[in-house]
């Protein structure tokens, strides 16, 4: 325990600088991924087409409203997966929140001035939202039913419910105002990335800076000695829970915004998107690491890569080879650096 | 084509013949019919089991109407098992798979449940011929998709002006349906040699992932003139992306299929031409092909049913909002 | 039957009376009573499955007793969870360390009352600085230099580690202390300084309780041995009044 031994010691954390070179990197290798796939597109787009890809406005924002939806997802998945957790309903709160959204806009609309009903239908889309959320949270922390298992049981419950209420269609919203919201633009920015960003921070500081993050660190490294620390356990996750509902639900509402119609398979094919861009970011799914901003590189890198093989024109089937194969490096990346006594936050 | 419509048209006639004659006989006998959607929460199967019961009225049959909440094998075939089980004297299905569902309906042909497929078809879709392991069903009725890909492109065409790049956003090869009306399209855009149908993209049923495409394909025409989204989330999320790219109007969007949802999509110009099925027609001839069938009459193993071409100018007529999809 | 081992006129800051403890068809403690005084150690000794584990954390609020009382600096006392425990003073060592292996050692000290500080004066934030410069001088304490103070303790060596959990003990100022062998995972020199540390603590006048298969220790620091067997009392000597021999005697029974 002297000076001497510590230094000494094989684990230390000073020994090698290389190797704690390599630790830094893995630790950002979601932006690395993602530098590497805009240089790669940016060099193919001049090459062969003779037009920037990256420096083109038009590129860059559709890139950014197509990562919405699924950033969202993952913004609430980042703080579950840290606390060793999983949420597999947040597609279909999605999809639950859109149609209340639409449905509550519609039915405000009928008495209320639009802006107004746009409030109303924002608010039921989120409150809404909170409710599967708020069961998940219970089954998990006070019943002990796994994440894994009560979560795809809130899935089926929120799916079922959201088509229930949608009648087995979309449902269209006629609101200016909500319109304006999904599709609009302030100074040539679109709102719902306006929006996104905002929220993005809100999370990152939440996560970084507030014993709410740090304590959400803690039980994924050991919950027990969250326990014994003080924490309450059960009520943070319960929390953990609302939180990723209350994600999912602003992606719905911003989803019906955009489309002018809820459905309630809205948020479905996003789910695994929305995991992969957490694990991308660094997050392990055994719990205790991942960052927000990982996880806005993880959304990134697929958007980009989808995105960005259609503009390429390449066979759509590659998209897929290719998240997989980024998600496949990526848990490479993750293991090799525990190995190198990489763990971090 | 031709040979559909006549044999339709002999149906039709011959069934509300027997339903007259046989009405006596109905009341002895009431049959039992089954429709298994593709899934229960669709306006598309809700239409369609509209239809299968004005015409289970029509004849005095009882009409059955079960299945899944979701598009999908695994979850389809109990429900048909069940079915089976309480031996109803016909079954309409749209299988969810053309493989996976020959062994379960081959268990209700061997139980001597006589077999119709909807909308879907399992095998090849040809049946009676004696060949292969999935002719035993007695007939596929079913919108003639390789019609309505067709009639999609001659609208589309006409709106663009017949010159300009166009392309088909689609959910996922392999589904029968969608892959019919991506291949009529194609087909009838060679009669324009002015426009030119660029790859497919496919986004797995995802409106973001479609809306994405779109932009990403724009990015790279400019000249873009057309899309052609061969089911409804392929549509609306296109007509986003065009939307997004400030292109409303000038790049052009025909969607297939029709929900309530439709008719606000065309009167705001986010979707200019759509095609809609006639579901209601489907169910109908399904169950008044089971009757005859039953009643002892040689039904054909094929039924094409047609389609609407929508738009904004004639959405309100109450002549084409007929055939717009219920909730 | 209470042996003291100081002239105390005080009354203890720790009094376990009667307590019972079971899970499912295991009786892991039946009947035990024990005491502790301030600035006294007492060594809690017994055979692996003894019941020592789950003795204190009955004290510390991990565990609910069955039966029985415990009463705080003169007040019969309920803990329901470790925070209620640690509100009234007490800080506890775990044998397993209950550490969180991704958080650095600041962190792991004030986990569960990180200190906050304001950024542009109304965004609270978590105080980093003050809990690694917290951190540096806990260490500075036990002779443990570290120079990367933001790394997860999961990076450290096992002894590295207890000495983190020593050290969150210890930062806190406990009235009692509890130490699950704590120098389990220690080699020798390592050892001797937490002896000495604990010397020290005492002086200081807090009550600690020293959970050891170490009899050498035990005998080093202890005023007092509490010996249990199979979860109940099997006996209590003044470290001054007994021997080794006796002590194992106790232990195994006979
Ligand atoms: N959480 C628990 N659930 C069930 N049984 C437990 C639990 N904790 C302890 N036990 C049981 O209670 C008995 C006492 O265990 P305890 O950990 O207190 O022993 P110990 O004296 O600390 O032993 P050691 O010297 O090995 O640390 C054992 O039989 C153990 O299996
Ligand atoms: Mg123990």
């Amino acid at each position: 325990m002297s000076a001497h031994t510590s230094t000494e010691s094989r684990a230390d954390p000073t020994q090698s600088r290389s190797r704690q070179l390599i630790v830094r990197i893995a630790a950002l290798r979601a932006w690395l991924f993602l530098a590497l796939l805009l240089i790669f597109f940016e060099t193919w787009s001049r090459v062969s087409y003779g037009q920037t890809f990256l420096f083109s406005s038009y590129n860059a924002q559709s890139i950014a409203i197509f990562a919405v939806a699924p950033l969202l997802l993952a913004l609430g998945s980042t703080f579950v997966i840290i606390s060793g957790g999983i949420d597999l309903s947040v597609g279909f709160i999605m999809g639950l929140a859109a149609v209340i959204a639409a449905h509550a806009t519609n039915l405000a609309g009928q008495s209320l001035p639009p802006f107004a009903a746009m409030l109303v239908g924002i608010t039921a889309g989120l409150v809404v939202a909170l409710g599967p959320g708020f069961v998940n949270g219970v089954l998990i922390s006070k019943l002990k039913v796994p994440p894994f298992i009560g979560t795809l049981g809130m899935f089926g419950v929120a799916r079922g419910v959201a088509f229930l209420l949608a009648g087995g269609t979309t449902v269209p919203v006629s609101n200016s105002w909500f319109a304006a919201l999904g599709n609009g633009r302030v100074f040539g920015f679109p709102i719902i990335v306006i929006i996104t960003v905002l929220f993005v921070l809100l999370m990152h500081y939440v996560l970084s800076q507030t014993r709410f993050g740090q304590h959400t660190y803690a039980i994924g490294a050991n919950e027990q000695a969250a326990i014994r620390s003080g924490i309450n356990v059960p009520r943070h996750i319960r929390r953990l829970y609302l939180l990723s509902a209350l994600c999912a639900g602003l992606g719905g509402v911003l989803y019906a915004a955009r489309f002018t119609a809820g459905a309630a398979q809205a948020g479905e094919p996003l789910l695994l998107d929305s995991i992969a861009a957490v694990v991308i970011g660094g997050a392990s799914l055994f719990g205790g690491s991942g960052t927000i901003l990982g996880t806005v590189a993880g959304a990134l890198v697929i958007a980009v890569i989808q995105y960005g093989l259609v503009f390429i024109n390449v066979e759509p089937f590659w998209q897929f080879v290719a998240v997989g194969v980024v998600i496949i490096i990526s848990v490479l990346v993750d293991q090799t650096q525990r190995k190198l006594g990489g763990d971090r936050q | 084509m031709k040979k559909v419509a006549k044999a339709l048209a002999a149906l039709a006639v011959g069934v509300s013949v027997l339903a007259g004659t046989v009405a006596a006989q109905a009341q002895d006998k009431k049959f039992t019919i089954a429709l298994i959607p593709g899934l229960t929460t669709d306006g598309f199967y809700i239409t369609m089991r509209r239809g299968a019961e004005a015409a289970a009225k029509a004849v005095g049959a009882e009409l059955v109407f079960q299945g899944a909440p979701e598009f999908n094998p695994v979850l389809q075939v109990p429900v048909l098992d069940a079915i089976i089980a309480r031996k109803p004297d016909a079954i309409l299905i749209a299988p969810t798979d053309k493989v996976q569902l020959v062994e379960p309906l081959k268990k209700a042909h061997a139980a001597g449940i006589p077999v119709i497929t909807v909308d879907t078809f399992i095998g090849t879709g040809n049946y009676q011929t004696g060949a292969g392991d999935a002719d035993f069903p007695l007939s596929y009725i079913a919108s003639d998709n390789v019609l309505g890909g067709r009639m999609a492109a001659r609208a589309l065409a006409k709106a663009i002006g017949e010159k300009g790049k166009v392309y088909v956003s689609n959910v996922k090869p392999g589904i029968s349906t969608t892959d019919q009306r991506e291949e009529g399209f194609k087909a009838e855009m060679k009669n324009f040699p002015g426009i030119e149908v660029l790859e497919t993209q496919f986004n797995d049923n995802d409106s973001n992932k479609a809306a994405s495409q779109m932009q990403s394909v724009f990015a790279r025409n400019s000249d873009l003139a057309g899309v052609f989204g061969a089911n409804l989330f392929s549509a609306l999320g296109a007509a986003n992306g065009v939307q997004q790219a400030g292109q409303t109007g000038k790049v052009r969007v025909v969607a297939f299929d029709a929900p309530p949802s439709i008719v606000d999509n065309l009167k705001t110009g986010l979707v200019d031409i759509a095609i809609a099925q006639h579901p209601a027609e489907i169910g109908f001839f399904g169950v008044m092909s089971a009757f005859a069938h039953l009643t002892g009459q040689s039904i054909p193993t094929a039924i094409g049913t047609g389609f609407t071409v929508m738009d904004k100018d004639n959405v309100a007529k109450p002549e084409i909002a007929q055939f717009i999809y219920t909730d | 039957m209470s042996v003291q081992s100081q002239p105390q006129s005080q009354e203890p800051i720790l009094d376990v009376r009667s307590v019972s403890k079971r899970f499912g068809g295991v009786e892991a403690l039946k009947d035990v009573s024990m005491s502790l005084y301030p600035g006294e150690v007492v060594a809690l000794a017994g055979d692996n499955g003894a019941g020592k584990s789950t003795l204190i954390k009955t004290i510390s609020g991990v565990h609910g007793a069955d039966g029985g009382e415990i009463r705080f600096a003169g007040e019969a006392v309920h803990f329901a969870s470790p925070e209620a425990a640690r509100a009234h003073g007490i800080e506890t060592i775990y044998q397993d360390l209950a550490l969180a292996d991704n958080l650095s050692i600041g962190a792991n000290i004030f986990l569960g009352r990180e200190p906050m500080k304001r950024v542009l004066g109304f965004i609270p934030v978590l105080d980093r600085p003050a809990m690694a410069k917290a951190a540096k001088e806990t260490m500075a304490r036990l002779d443990f230099h570290v120079n990367r103070l933001d790394a997860p303790v999961g990076r450290f060596s096992g002894g590295q580690r207890q000495a983190v959990a020593i050290g969150r003990a210890i930062y806190w100022n406990a009235r009692v202390l509890i130490m699950d062998e704590p120098t389990a995972a220690l080699g020798v020199p390592e050892q001797r300084k937490v002896v000495s540390l604990i010397q020290n603590l005492k002086a200081q006048g807090r009550a600690i309780i020293f959970i050891s298969h170490n009899l050498q220790d035990i005998f080093a620091v202890a005023d007092r041995i509490v010996v249990l067997r199979r979860g109940t009392l099997a006996g209590e000597r003044k470290i001054s009044e007994t021997n080794p021999d006796e002590i194992v005697k106790l232990m195994v029974g006979g």
